[in-house]
């Protein structure tokens, strides 16, 4: 009896108060899309690498890396003399760019086509002996080359460093079907012709290695890294995906978490719709009641509902999630390769678990917002039911104890983290989410007391600012979601604001020649291809260098962390050192370094890896460990574990001789550098080189920034829409709540446009609410987002700056979209009538 | 005789010219509420309009005040056709000349007793020194100066009227009318009310139309109409009083 009941029910409800239901499922789908299109992207990045490792390393169940980028390949005999091996192959692999593209790289992997390695070819296999002796055979997926325009037979040119080797497509190789998520930038060749073409002699990067039958997979790793020494890693596919994994999971947990901030301001949006769809139908459960319904079935009857609205909202969440993740995957991906060194997205693929995910948020998340409401209502006794009674009077009674909550609350986490949270990664999340529930404690009593504080001094602001102290449901639910969305926006704008602001000055310190000289190979994935020795030459002879600051930087590791080492001109004048430095350095850090054979030490690594100066830090060298004493530690903005820096010459005894990869000039004063710029590119007309201003390359640098934080502007949008979305609503159900005291102003001579504009003040006045609270939470996110969490997950010092023109304009869209959302709602209450008093409402 | 009646009406505060008024029911078929209702109420008067429930009372108030409009006939306050008027206008007279007073008080719980009053004149845009004193003078004479901020929910059923009275007389109408103004109210109460409302008319010098069920009340009229079934008659057997003596 009841589904019939429901479903016809719902039908009239539905017809009936549609603009309610349509927020609610509007409000569901977009905390929807944003969480899934974050899980989307999260998921795709890892799956990104994961398809690549397998494309590539296919059933290998064992992997020889190095702790330096290559390592010599007369280690490959001795994989393969280890017992219990029964094949092993050996990989080159460079990130190599294509000429006369800004963004194309291709991943590029030699191989011994001898070697049992299986290389899905797609129509014609690859002829061996072709690949052999064909110079500059290369076979390509066939996506990319469809992408290129290329066909068998096609040639293009490709650069390692400041090097340029021609290729020719020679066949077709999919490795889509060894992995559907695989790069499609994977390319292969013959190693020896690779390792020739660019100059890398004796040089690999990897062995893959497929055990015997039955040997077991831990014990042939420990066998083989005894066996192989110290330069290199054994490893299995599932570590080599779990560092991958590591290295974002900083980056993947903040997205995460701001894009279910939206879905908790999604939450209260259905709490409020709940709550003024069961106020308007409190008769019709009064009645049910009555004729015999138990308590359970009038719960289960909203919440039945409710959970089907949210599986609406679910359902158009999905396809909004996949969009928008679709939309950003291009900015993300860039982010990834940029800052992580990992695969980027080719194409993204909506799993079943992400289906089920966007369902569960969409179906458990309405029915979390609308359970206190149910349970209310279901509680109520018949009578109260069908009397006249409203809900308010319940947050009225509870406001002084919900603050006394929202004031314990906070002072509780405080001393918790004081005493023992700072030393836990996670704690500053929880103070966030501390934060973010304490700010819905504190509005119902805030409102209350500034509404009743208020003078009415004219039918106006003052009056609409009245009316929303008594109606304490609907309007503190309203502003509370508006403030947690405010929050969120302000804490983020002035977290990115005081980071860009911060690496702004970072960057004057720390880019300080005229010139910037690198290969354009290394804007990619870390290649260790370097300037050639003639490059240098060409470039350092230019009559107006005073100074040369070679770079020499490759990833390595100290313990399990991959680092960024650079390998610097210690001995430049003072006034041109790279390194702000925090406070504690060595007196005299350059010389110290220089004499000790010391290091510099990133702070992002220094906090990560609880180290100082006057400690020494363990790098990994071809040799074995070396310990490094830390004479200073500079502020860095890197992602991932951290960097870290020495004079060339400690560089090259610890890690052997190695290509500079990139290199700074010093203009004499007075020097027009853009001069300088455009003769250096003339004398080297075909290196494939980016030479850039010290102008330039800042403006590029805080154009990766911008472009990094371009998923987190969008989070925030979404989130402020959704918050929106409950001011519109709030004021939909007010419109309907007080029909009886509209209709009496009508009745005392409101006209229909003072109405309006006292809705549309009821708008703004929550607009305001929002925004004030919304901004003290802001600036306590933004001083946990700096301070604890970015210290906690990323180690980077930022300072505190506020770009008040930024926040002014924030507010003004907050104030203008609550104005905005108030308009309907304003047409329906001014269409009121003063015949429609009834006594119920007032 | 017809013209001296088109002449009264002209000069009266109120007047109904055959009016009717009908409702389309939910069937769509038309319910008639009023039928060809005449009648004026001179400037000072005190009517009272006595009928069962669904008789159309309200209706008439609604009409009277501009709140609905006929189905057929005119309606006239002021000498000005209702009938002729925009929804506009209709809000703009009734602001500035009709007063109303309800049987549940319809008071804003979100406003203090003294805000309940002066609501009028904040609708009207008036400015705080031209409302104030009479605001400070009304709620002096109904008793409840020492109660102006207190909020209205913290008030007896009397008191809640006493400030709805108050309200509508704010800005001094011409026209003040009353729908059931005792009928949420003990006879105790109800009396004491309607005394006051009945003086307060009398110094204001304006004209009360008034609706209730109760013949001790409506004997305080100058004047007594009866409604029954839609149709006005003057009733014949309009009869002091018996008032409870307050205690």
């Amino acid at each position: 009896m009841m589904r019939r009941y429901f479903v016809t029910a719902m039908a009239a409800h539905l017809r009936t108060g549609g603009s309610l239901y349509l927020l609610t499922i509007l409000g569901v789908a977009l905390g929807v899309a944003a969480v899934l299109s974050i899980q989307i992207i999260n998921r795709n990045a890892i799956a990104a690498f994961a398809g690549s490792v397998k494309a590539v390393s296919g059933e290998a169940a064992l992997s020889v890396l190095g702790y330096t980028p290559s390592f010599p390949e007369d280690l490959y005999p001795r994989v393969l003399s280890t017992p219990g091996v029964q094949a092993a192959w050996p990989l080159w692999r460079a990130a190599v760019a294509l000429s006369g593209r800004d963004d194309g790289m291709l991943d590029l992997i030699g191989v011994d086509f001898f070697t049992p390695v299986d290389i899905p070819w797609q129509g014609e296999p690859g002829d061996p002996a072709a690949a052999l002796s064909q110079p500059g055979w290369v076979a390509l997926t066939p996506l990319l080359a469809e992408q290129m325009g290329w066909r068998v037979g096609d040639a293009f040119t490709v650069s390692r460093g400041s090097r340029l080797v021609r290729l020719t497509v020679g066949a077709l190789v999919d490795f889509h079907a060894l992995n559907p998520l695989a790069s499609p930038k994977l390319a292969v060749m013959d190693i020896a012709q690779a390792q020739s073409l660019f100059g890398d002699a004796g040089a690999i990067h990897q062995i893959d290695i497929k055990l015997a039958a039955g040997a077991d997979t831990a014990a042939m790793r420990t066998r083989l890294q005894e066996h192989l020494g110290p330069a290199v890693r054994v490893v299995t596919p599932e570590q080599r995906e779990a560092q991958a994994k590591g290295l974002l999971s900083a980056f993947q947990l903040n997205l995460t978490a701001l894009s279910l901030i939206s879905l908790f301001v999604g939450v209260f949006l259905v709490y409020s719709s709940t709550q003024a769809a069961l106020v308007r139908r409190r008769e019709e459960f009064g009645l049910l009641r009555s004729l015999g319904a138990t308590r359970r079935q009038v719960f289960a009857l909203i919440i039945t509902e409710v959970g089907l609205l949210g599986g609406l909202g679910a359902a158009l969440g999905l396809p909004l999630g996949y969009g928008v993740a679709q939309a950003n995957v291009r900015v993300v991906s860039a982010t990834l390769s940029n800052l992580y060194l990992l695969e980027e997205i080719a194409r993204l693929e909506m799993t079943t678990w992400l289906y089920a995910l966007g369902i569960v948020i969409g179906v458990g998340g309405a029915v979390v917002g609308a359970l206190l409401p149910a349970l209310d209502m279901a509680r109520r006794d018949t009578r109260a039911l069908l009397s006249a009674f409203t809900l308010h009077e319940t947050v009225g009674s509870l406001a002084l104890r919900l603050f006394a909550l929202g004031v314990a609350l906070p002072l509780t986490a405080a001393v918790w983290y004081g005493l023992h949270g700072r030393h836990w990664q996670h704690a500053g999340f929880v103070l966030a989410v501390v934060l973010l529930f304490t700010l819905p404690l504190l509005t119902p009593l805030l409102v209350r007391e500034l509404c009743a504080r208020i003078r009415v001094r004219g039918f106006g602001l003052g009056y609409s600012l009245k009316g929303l102290g008594v109606r304490l449901q609907t309007t503190s639910v309203a502003v509370a979601s508006l403030a947690v969305a405010v929050s969120m926006l302000i804490g983020i704008t002035l977290m990115i604001g005081s980071f860009r602001q911060t690496l702004s000055v970072w960057i004057g310190t720390s880019i300080q020649a005229d010139v910037y000289i690198a290969p354009a190979s290394w804007r990619g994935t870390g290649s260790d291809g370097g300037l050639e020795p003639h490059v240098m030459a060409t470039a350092t002879s230019h009559p107006a260098v005073q100074a040369v600051d070679r770079l020499r930087r490759f990833h390595g590791y100290t313990g399990g962390r991959r680092i960024s080492i650079s390998g610097v001109e210690m001995d430049l004048a003072p006034g041109r050192s790279r390194f702000p430095f925090l406070p504690g350095a060595l007196p005299n850090p350059y010389g110290a370094m220089r004499e000790r054979r010391g290091v510099f030490v990133g702070e992002t690594l220094a906090r990560k890896a609880g180290v100082w100066v006057g400690d020494t830090l363990p790098i990994h060298t071809p040799i074995g460990v070396q310990r490094f004493p830390i004479a200073a530690v500079y502020y860095d903005y890197s992602a991932g574990d951290g960097a870290a820096a020495m004079d060339l010459r400690t560089m090259t005894q610890a890690f052997g001789p190695g290509p500079v990869s990139s290199t700074a000039l010093y203009l004499r004063p007075g020097t027009d550098v853009a001069a300088v710029v455009e003769e250096l590119q003339a004398a080297l007309p075909d290196a494939p080189l980016e030479i850039r201003s010290n102008r330039r390359l800042r403006e590029e640098v805080l154009a990766i920034f911008d472009q990094t934080f371009a998923i987190t502007r969008l989070l925030q949008f979404m989130s402020l829409l959704i918050a929106v979305c409950g001011i519109a609503l709030m004021l939909l159900v007010l419109a309907r709540e007080q029909v009886s005291e509209l209709a009496l102003c009508r009745s005392l001579g409101a006209r229909g446009r003072q109405l309006f504009g006292v809705f549309v003040g009821k708008g703004l006045s929550m607009g305001v609410m929002g925004l004030a609270l919304g901004s003290v939470g802001g600036v306590l996110l933004a001083g946990l987002l700096i301070y604890v969490i970015n210290r906690a997950y990323f180690g980077w010092t930022i300072q505190p700056y506020v770009d008040w023109g930024l926040i002014a304009q924030q507010a003004a869209t907050i104030l203008g979209a609550a104005v905005l959302a108030s308009l309907y709602p304003a047409l329906r209450a001014r269409q009121t009538s003063a015949v429609a008093l009834s006594r119920d409402d007032l | 005789m017809e013209s001296q009646q088109i002449a009264d009406n002209a000069a009266a505060v109120l007047a109904f010219d055959a009016v009717g008024k009908a409702y389309a029911a939910p069937s769509g078929e038309q319910r008639h509420v009023l039928h060809d209702v005449s009648f004026a109420a001179p400037a000072g008067r005190r009517i009272a309009i006595v009928g069962r429930s669904g008789s159309g009372k309200s209706t008439l108030l609604h009409l009277a005040a501009g709140i609905d409009v006929p189905t057929r006939g005119d309606v006239r306050v002021m000498g000005r056709s209702l009938a002729e008027m925009s929804e506009t206008a209709r809000t703009t007279l009734r602001r500035d000349h009709v007063g109303l007073v309800f049987q549940f008080f319809y008071l804003m719980p979100h406003l203090s007793v003294h805000d309940n009053v002066a609501l009028p004149a904040l609708i009207a845009g008036d400015k705080p020194r031209q409302f104030e004193p009479r605001v400070a003078q009304l709620l002096d004479r109904v008793g409840l100066s020492d109660r102006a901020h207190e909020r209205v929910q913290k008030l007896s059923g009397g008191e809640m009227q006493r400030v709805a009275i108050c309200r509508a007389l704010l800005r001094r109408p011409h026209l003040l009318l009353a729908d059931e103004p005792t009928g949420n109210l003990d006879d105790e109460n109800g009396w004491r009310v309607m005394e006051l409302m009945l003086s307060l008319v009398a110094e204001e010098g304006g004209t009360l139309i008034f609706v209730t069920h109760s013949r001790e009340v409506s004997g305080l009229a100058d004047e007594v109409w009866r409604l029954h079934s839609g149709v006005l008659s003057p009733h014949a057997e309009a009869e002091a009083p018996a008032a409870p003596q307050p205690s």
